[in-house]
């Protein structure tokens, strides 16, 4: 087994479950004081999905990582489904998701050898693809994040999700090159994941579930520059495919747990928060501006090297710089839309805060460590050997003049007064756009998603009939196999020998 | 380098437009060097701080200020910056400072900073993508993804450099915010789309966004002065004249597109991006 990386990825996922940890230590205990409901089962099961993912991260392909695999998924329902009746709807969506992955991975980890590499190789890509939110198997994502508490959604996608990518960028070890098809396939469904995301995401009322969206997006493009290394391999695009998931898991941990401190997550309920708290305020911005994609942040850097890796790929690859430019403008959309109409403006309801000493420590910790992968990249990309240009010197240097005139303008003459509101009466919160409004226009240039108005505006998932299909599909075969659990012990006994004799005579053959 | 010299550039850029439209419809005009006198002025004034506002209010004109800035100090107009993939950095400039600006409208808390708002979101997902890749097919024919390696209109390869530079102009105009796209002049806040994010920033912060709008549109100015041949600093002078007439005619007997038509208009920009990209990967 060659790494093609100094010291191998898995440490790396070891240090970014590590850097998660140290920002939930001090955010879980106020939090789940605050949350009483269940919490010592709380306290019980976040050591254990965390030993279990460092367990896959580390693990060689075999019963063990399957083992490890699964159990990852059952602790995550758990985390997920504990919230109690309100979360069942999500936590059935990441366990039929959990079905398909395990399917997928199953086929190629037991066909490895009897089929194909295009078969084992499609059930690598559903295996990890499910877990890593590939293309049009991403919809529980979105569906699990808003309904399970604040920790768990920055755990699942700070940290669960990159095991996916993970276990993708292994196979190519365990199981051979890829062929073509599967680079291809990661490019297309990659950068189609990330548009619709971002579209659909630009729609969604839930703050978590904008966040969840963005997840998806952040994810798309990771598997598209994975893709691309599997077509024609650049340090810049693994480059861009490792810094990204770092950068990701530590901006998404910060915005989730900064989303469990508000009790309202309606964004067009919200509004007027940074007047409120400041600290929060500063510390969203921080990562919503990373996630914007924008220069200083680690996420530009990323996207800087994909597209130098995408221009430099073979045949048509370069125009996926194109559509990686679409994401870009839209990732600014998006994040205008949650941090504008969420922080800033006139107060649209009366959301309460639960916003203390523990929290501030544990999401400024998470800030921190972003703070220092922008200022320093190098120690992501310095074993890769990654070109890149001084991004820390740049936001030293945009730091200190934006403060400098800051302070300047600051210090001029100026007096407090009402915004202008046209002399007729005055301004209410309610003549702000909502959170649909401000999205509309975005939203009517992509024909796919169409927008039902009324009393309770809503948009339409293209997809949603073919899940509904698949989830009723698997309920149906639930029912099947729960009708050999009869309670006949004879009957019982009868399936372990016939199961024995299979197994025997599968091994003995 | 071209960055100072944008700035002593930009007053006169947009004094000399306001004085030539003017003179184009039969007015006197203000002096050309009106520009300076009026940013000196707003400079001094007091300006006023809405009751809701937060510190972003005051960020997102320095921010637009300093994105422009930072895009032209790539450009190797005269000695620039220069390192691999710069090209990238100086859109994304220009982008970090659009975001402050989107956000700083939006804290004001009045419909209307909302409205330019998302208006400025749709123009750039419209014009982001196309102005992107007709960058990258240029930067595919030359040496290496500096913006000092570009390539100059030759026989050779003239028509992604051309469909590059129609893209670009295409992107001034939406960047800009000048007249198909949106009106700079008009004073009717529901059809405003730059204008409109400005509304309640007064004194020296309006004259950082002022300079700020300005000097973006000399950076498409700049990139396609990069793109045709002879010494570059005399080719943007020629470049930046060459847009100050081209608008004031524009302006002056062209109309603005409905809001609704701007898909249409700008998919032309997406279109000459995705024909100078493909232009460039098969080199014909």
């Amino acid at each position: 087994m060659g790494w093609a990386w100094g010291w191998g990825a898995p440490y790396l996922y070891l240090l970014l479950l590590g850097a998660l940890t140290l920002g939930l230590v001090p955010y879980l205990p106020p939090y789940l004081a605050h949350h009483p409901r269940k919490a010592h089962l709380y306290g019980l099961l976040f050591p254990l999905f965390l030993a279990t993912m460092a367990g896959v991260a580390l693990a060689s392909p075999g019963f063990g990582f399957l083992f490890l695999w699964e159990g990852m998924a059952l602790l995550g329902y758990l985390l997920i489904a504990l919230e109690g009746p309100g979360a069942l709807v999500g936590a059935r969506a990441f366990f039929l998701a959990s079905r398909l992955s395990g399917i997928g991975l199953y086929l190629a980890f037991l066909g490895h050898g009897y089929l194909g590499t295009d078969w084992v190789w499609a059930g690598l890509l559903l295996g990890f693809g499910v877990k890593a939110a590939l293309f049009p198997f991403h919809a529980w994502l979105p569906q699990a994040h808003p309904v399970a508490i604040s920790p768990v959604s920055a755990l699942l996608s700070g940290a669960m999700t990159k095991l996916g990518l993970l276990g993708l960028y292994q196979s190519q070890y365990w199981f051979g090159p890829p062929p073509p098809w599967v680079g291809w396939a990661l490019v297309l469904l990659g950068l189609l994941g990330a548009v619709y995301a971002l579209v659909r995401g630009l729609g969604e009322e839930d703050l978590k579930g904008a966040l969840a969206y963005s997840s998806v997006e952040n994810l798309g493009l990771m598997l598209s520059a994975l893709g691309a290394y599997f077509l024609k391999p650049s340090p810049l695009l693994l480059g861009a495919f490792f810094l990204h998931q770092v950068a990701h898991a530590l901006f998404k941990g910060l915005l989730f747990l900064g989303a469990g401190a508000l009790e309202e997550r309606r964004i067009s309920h919200l509004g007027g928060l940074f007047r409120k708290a400041p600290e929060l305020g500063a510390l969203a911005l921080w990562g919503m501006g990373v996630g914007a994609g924008l220069p200083p942040g680690p996420v530009f850097l990323a996207e800087w090297q994909l597209y130098q890796g995408f221009l430099q790929g073979t045949f048509l690859v370069p125009l996926a710089a194109g559509a990686l430019a679409l994401v870009g403008a839209l990732a600014l959309y998006f994040y205008v839309r949650l941090f504008g109409l969420a922080f800033l403006g006139l107060p649209r309801g009366e959301a309460g805060l639960f916003w203390t000493k523990g929290m501030r420590l544990g999401l400024g910790t998470l800030a921190g460590l972003l703070l220092l992968l922008a200022l320093a990249p190098g120690v992501v990309l310095d074993p890769l050997r990654v070109p890149t240009y001084p991004n820390g010197l740049l936001l030293v240097l945009l730091g200190l003049l934006a403060g400098a005139f800051y302070r300047g303008v600051q210090r001029m003459p100026h007096r407090a007064y009402g915004t202008w509101d046209c002399g007729f009466q005055p301004l209410t919160p309610r003549m702000q756009p909502n959170g649909l409004g401000f999205a509309e226009p975005a939203l009517r240039l992509f024909p796919f998603l169409r927008l039902r108005v009324g009393e309770y505006p809503r948009l339409e998932e293209p997809l949603a009939g073919v899940y509904a299909l698949l989830g009723r599909a698997y309920g149906r075969l639930a029912a099947l196999v729960q009708t050999l659990q009869s309670g006949s012990l004879h009957l019982y006994l009868l399936l372990q020998l016939l199961a024995l004799v299979v197994v025997l005579g599968v091994v003995l053959l | 380098m071209t960055a100072l010299l944008a700035l002593l550039l930009a007053p006169l850029f947009s004094g000399t437009l306001k004085w030539l439209k003017a003179r184009l419809t039969h007015r006197q005009g203000p002096s050309p060097l009106l520009e300076y006198r009026n940013l000196a002025k707003l400079g001094r004034k007091v300006w006023v701080a809405p009751y809701p506002t937060t510190p972003l209010f005051l960020l997102g004109p320095i921010m637009a200020l300093l994105g422009a800035l930072g895009a032209l100090a790539l450009l190797p107009v005269l000695p620039g910056l220069a390192f691999k993939g710069d090209f990238l950095l100086a859109l994304y400039l220009l982008g970090l400072g659009r975001f402050f600006q989107m956000l700083a409208a939006l804290d004001a808390g009045s419909a209307f900073g909302a409205q330019g708002s998302y208006r400025e979101g749709v123009v750039t997902v419209l014009a982001e993508p196309g102005t992107l890749m007709a960058l990258a097919g240029v930067v595919l024919l030359g040496e290496g993804f500096s913006l000092s390696g570009l390539p100059q209109l030759g026989v050779e390869n003239s028509l992604v450099l051309l469909l590059a530079l129609a893209s670009l102009a295409l992107a001034l105009l939406a960047e800009g915010a000048r007249m198909p796209v949106d009106d700079p002049t008009t004073h009717l806040e529901l059809t405003m789309i730059h204008e409109a994010q400005l509304l309640d920033h007064s004194g020296p912060l309006l004259a950082l966004y002022e300079l700020a709008g300005s000097l973006k549109m000399l950076f498409y100015a700049g990139l396609m002065s990069l793109l045709l041949p002879g010494p570059k600093p005399l080719v943007f002078l020629g470049v930046v004249g060459a847009w100050i007439l081209a608008l004031a005619y524009l302006e002056t007997y062209g109309v603005k597109l409905r809001y609704l038509r701007l898909p249409d208009f700008l998919s032309y920009n997406t279109l000459f991006g995705v024909l100078a990209l493909l232009g460039a990967i098969w080199r014909f």
